[in-house]
């Protein structure tokens, strides 16, 4: 192939992948959720708005409930072709019926507001729920796999259907003093692979074929509670949070984008 | 005669004629080859003090031989396009090579190219011929018409061809200053008649994240 293919709005793909690296999604007066910056044109006429205009409380109330995480994402409301993309990873899109998938936040690209997007108990993950499309960047396309399973923690993008994840170490290998040492030193040759991430249960696991993570995007924190996970200072019932400045905003500067 | 060997090679087949690349950008050849250094990449005195003063830095070299010549720079996807008595405008780092007919030159961007951090000043490409230009993934090429209009992200922009007037457009309001921007508000508008490469990637650019 020596001469490109010249796209325009008729030939672009609607909802669909241009190139492995770029997706173009369609909007006939319809709106999308969009991480920002993702966006790299389009044609017609179409409208970027942060989450926290008015006029989308109803969108808002529907399909977003991460307070704190309101600052990334964008609403894009018109008509016309968009094209989406990140970092030249790949970029697929997936269709949820009436399902639930969990994501590394900064993995999730877009998705139509018929799903309701929330934060994860786990943190650093997004979770997604009812139906509709969505679109992901992975490094290197997704991989499904069937639980039961084992997946390195670099490798994994996310989980549909609630199968439960945990943290697995392969304790033989650790165990006794060559084990401690190995751990400790490296010598006597980790394999770098003695943590992993166990899934048991029925459902679909999402792996990107390297191991190399995508820049992690703050998720927000979540609310400062007994019990929450990841709770910020003095959440989990943790003890000797650092001591806020004066003057320093904390969580405030964050909303605000300062 | 410019080929790709892959989606990430520039065979260039050379009987005796002449290619303008990148300056090292040749990774393999075969047959005999001559590579000169272009000083101010072959724009004469004026083009020289003009790149020094513009800031838009381009080392290039001239090619001439016989036989098949291979560039590539830093695994970027490449693009080849033509060009028939055509202008193409394309940043200087994104620019791999052009047959050694065209004409090439510095001009002015206005705004745009202040947001889209590459400097003011665009390099031009001239004649016709073709040219192979770099993107970080491969990239897209849109037409502009009179009836479609194209708003393109900064960041994502590489080069257009043809006759088309950018417009830069800013959405910033309070919300903006409040934080709640949308991450999109500079944008360029192409208007009339021609060609937009858009690379799957965006470069850090001022207005990145407002």
């Amino acid at each position: 192939m020596s001469t490109p293919v010249v796209f325009d709005p008729m030939t672009l793909p609607s909802d669909d992948n241009v190139n492995a690296y770029t997706f173009c999604v369609e909007l006939k007066g319809s709106q999308w959720f969009l991480q920002k910056g993702k966006m790299i044109a389009y044609y017609g006429q179409i409208d970027f708005n942060g989450i926290g205009h008015g006029r989308f409380e109803r969108l808002i109330r529907t399909s977003f409930h991460s307070p704190l995480h309101a600052s990334d994402w964008v609403v894009a409301e018109g008509s016309g072709k968009m094209l989406l993309a990140d970092r030249a990873f790949d970029v697929n899109s997936f269709d949820l019926e009436d399902g639930n998938l969990t994501i590394r936040a900064g993995n999730l690209l877009a998705y139509q507001p018929t799903l309701a997007l929330k934060q994860s108990i786990v943190p650093g993950f997004l979770t997604l729920i009812g139906t509709g499309k969505f679109v992901a960047a992975s490094n290197g396309p997704v991989v499904f796999m069937e639980p039961p399973l084992r997946v390195d923690p670099q490798a994994l993008v996310g989980w549909a259907d609630c199968p439960s994840p945990c943290h697995h170490y392969d304790h033989g290998y650790m165990k006794g003093v060559m084990g401690g040492l190995r751990s400790l030193t490296g010598i006597g040759g980790t394999s770098g692979e003695e943590h992993q991430f166990e899934f048991v249960g029925a459902g679909t696991v999402l792996l990107q074929s390297t191991e190399l993570l995508m820049p992690e995007q703050a998720t927000g924190a979540v609310p400062h509670e007994p019990g929450v996970p990841g709770g910020g200072p003095g959440g989990g019932g943790q003890h000797g949070s650092t001591p806020r400045m004066p003057g320093q905003l904390g969580d405030l500067q964050r909303r605000f984008g300062l | 005669m410019f080929r790709l060997q892959g989606s990430k090679t520039l065979a260039v087949d050379l009987t005796g004629d002449a290619v303008k690349a990148k300056n090292g950008s040749m990774v393999a050849y075969d047959g005999q080859m001559a590579f000169k250094k272009m000083s101010g990449g072959g724009e004469g005195l004026r083009g020289m003090v003009t790149r020094r003063l513009t800031g838009e830095q381009m080392v290039m070299m001239e090619v001439k031989g016989q036989g098949t010549c291979y560039f590539a720079d830093r695994a970027s996807e490449i693009n080849l396009v033509s060009l028939h008595s055509d202008t193409l405008y394309v940043e200087a780092s994104n620019l791999l090579a052009t047959d050694g007919g065209l004409r090439t030159g510095t001009s002015f961007t206005g705004l745009r190219g202040g947001a889209s951090g590459n400097g003011l000043f665009t390099t031009t490409v001239e004649g016709t011929g073709q040219a192979a230009i770099m993107s970080d993934g491969s990239a897209v090429v849109l037409r502009v018409t009179p009836q479609y209009p194209l708003n393109v992200d900064p960041g994502a922009y590489i080069a257009h061809q043809g006759r088309l007037q950018q417009h830069f457009q800013s959405g910033v309001n309070f919300r903006t200053i409040m934080g709640e921007g949308s991450g999109e508000s500079f944008q360029i508008r192409f208007e009339g008649d021609g060609l937009v490469y858009v690379q799957p990637s965006e470069r850090n650019t001022v207005g990145g994240d407002v």
